[in-house]
């Protein structure tokens, strides 16, 4: 393989060699991602402290703890790896994630974190053998509703993390700032779009693949619809106590706050899903 | 000179495409503006991204993909790593009418039979975990032979 050659400077109008800022000066490198992308929001000023490149991908994947996985990786905290943006972007492969988990612990002790590498993977197969199942739903509804009756656009209220709910709003500044959310986050911020606000799936979506660093049409999407209930059995949802549950001290979950989100498995039912039998 | 094209699914020098194209291959980056506009894709988005490529130190274009790719490899062969993205795989469609396109693949997650069942993940789950749970290097010792052999 030749290394970089920048001595070849290609000058017409379809193609113009960029003159490389420094990785290290964060600075620079933001200055010139906004001088490559004239049509980006200038409003648009949220950088993430994740930072891409294979130094970073290796210091992550260096402290991948998959023994401690099983037990945690619900929690909001758990020992979850934040390796999705590089696996996303090809840095570094699933088998090499593996390989990894392997290496450092028991099969057995390995199995949850292999078991979720692997859900990768099958999105990415589905991805291949069906395309169009990416923005279209793959099956009906399962809520009572119909297509139909889900608003095409995403409110501006949840666009902007002013929803008033209070552990939502926060779901969302993390989202906006951060660019990456832990599972549980996404599936409860997944849910309260479809189900509480019932917007289509595909507008929530479209929005996480604007701001997630790991947005990946094939997870992503995926996964909308199975929240969505239009690629599973049954519409996933949640209540407060769940959330409480599973997010520690770091999110509001107060009542007053939340009262949307608040009670027991059967009334929420009820409430999000009217036109269905009560559970 | 033949090109790598390192596109948005595979920032990487460690894969098998880097080895296939050989010594004399060029990896190249291609930055399109006006496909992250399309996507929508925030100031995040496209910082890490950009990082990414930063860090392969390699050239970077800006331009449109398919016209930039056409313009750098002047008609000899591109090499690129494989992915399910249609954007991807249509660009290598459209670059494979007038020159040779080679797509490789990067080493398999798992070994499963043709065929298999993925209409949700237990199924699929159920046949791909005993390869899941081998290395790499002892699936591809074992890969189960392709049907047609
Ligand atoms: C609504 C919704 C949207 C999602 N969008 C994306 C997306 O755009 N891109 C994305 O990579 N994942 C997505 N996921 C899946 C999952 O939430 C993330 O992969 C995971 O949270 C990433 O964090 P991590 O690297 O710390 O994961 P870990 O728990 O440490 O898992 C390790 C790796 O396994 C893979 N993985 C784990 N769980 C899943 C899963 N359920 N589906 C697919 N891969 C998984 C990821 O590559 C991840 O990096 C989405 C889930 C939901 C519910």
């Amino acid at each position: 393989m030749k290394q970089s050659d920048d001595s070849s400077i290609i000058s017409s109008l379809a193609v113009k060699l960029i003159m490389r800022a420094r990785y290290n000066d964060r600075k620079a490198v933001l200055e010139q991602v906004r001088m490559l992308s004239p049509g980006l929001d200038p409003h648009d000023q949220n950088m993430s402290e994740l930072r891409g490149g294979m130094s970073a991908a290796r210091t992550r994947l260096a402290a991948l703890d998959a023994s401690g996985y099983g037990a945690t990786r619900n929690y909001l905290d758990g020992a979850v790896t934040q390796l999705s943006p590089f696996i996303r972007h090809g840095l570094i492969q699933l088998s090499d994630v593996r390989d990894k988990a392997l290496a450092d612990t028991p099969p057995q002790r390995a199995e949850k974190f292999i078991q979720q590498l692997a859900w990768r993977d099958y999105w990415q197969r589905l991805y291949r053998d069906a395309p169009e199942d990416i923005w279209n739903d793959v099956e009906s509804y399962k809520t009572g509703f119909v297509a139909a009756d889900y608003a095409d656009a995403l409110p501006e209220d949840i666009a902007l993390g002013e929803t008033g709910v209070a552990c939502i709003d926060q779901f969302i500044g993390t989202l906006l700032t951060t660019g990456y959310l832990h599972n549980h986050a996404r599936l409860y911020l997944a849910a309260y779009v479809c189900h509480w606000r019932r917007v289509k799936w595909q507008a929530g979506a479209r929005w996480f693949l604007q701001h997630l660093l790991d947005g990946d049409p094939a997870s992503n999407n995926l996964s909308w619809q199975w929240v969505a209930s239009t690629f599973s059995h049954k519409p996933y949802f949640f209540n407060l106590e769940n959330i409480e549950k599973y997010s520690g001290q770091s999110i509001d979950t107060a009542f007053k706050r939340n009262k949307p989100l608040a009670g027991s498995y059967d009334d929420i039912y009820t409430r999000l899903f009217p036109n269905l039998e009560p559970r | 000179m033949r090109l790598i094209w390192i596109h948005e699914d595979a920032m990487t020098l460690d894969h098998p495409v880097v080895v296939a194209a050989g010594d004399e291959a060029k990896p190249i980056f291609i930055w399109d503006t006006v496909r992250h506009d399309h996507l929508g894709y925030s100031l995040k988005r496209r910082m890490f991204i950009y990082e990414s490529v930063l860090d392969l130190d390699i050239p970077i274009y800006a331009g449109d993909t398919y016209a930039s790719l056409m313009e750098l490899s002047a008609g000899q062969p591109i090499y690129a790593a494989d992915t399910p993205d249609p954007y991807v795989q249509d660009m290598l469609r459209r670059l494979r009418e007038t020159q040779e396109v080679f797509v490789i693949d990067a080493p398999a997650f798992v070994d499963i039979p043709e065929g298999t069942d993925t209409k949700r993940f237990f199924r699929f789950w159920n046949q791909a975990k005993a390869s899941a749970m081998m290395t790499t290097e002892d699936i591809q010792a074992n890969k189960t032979p392709s049907k047609d052999k």
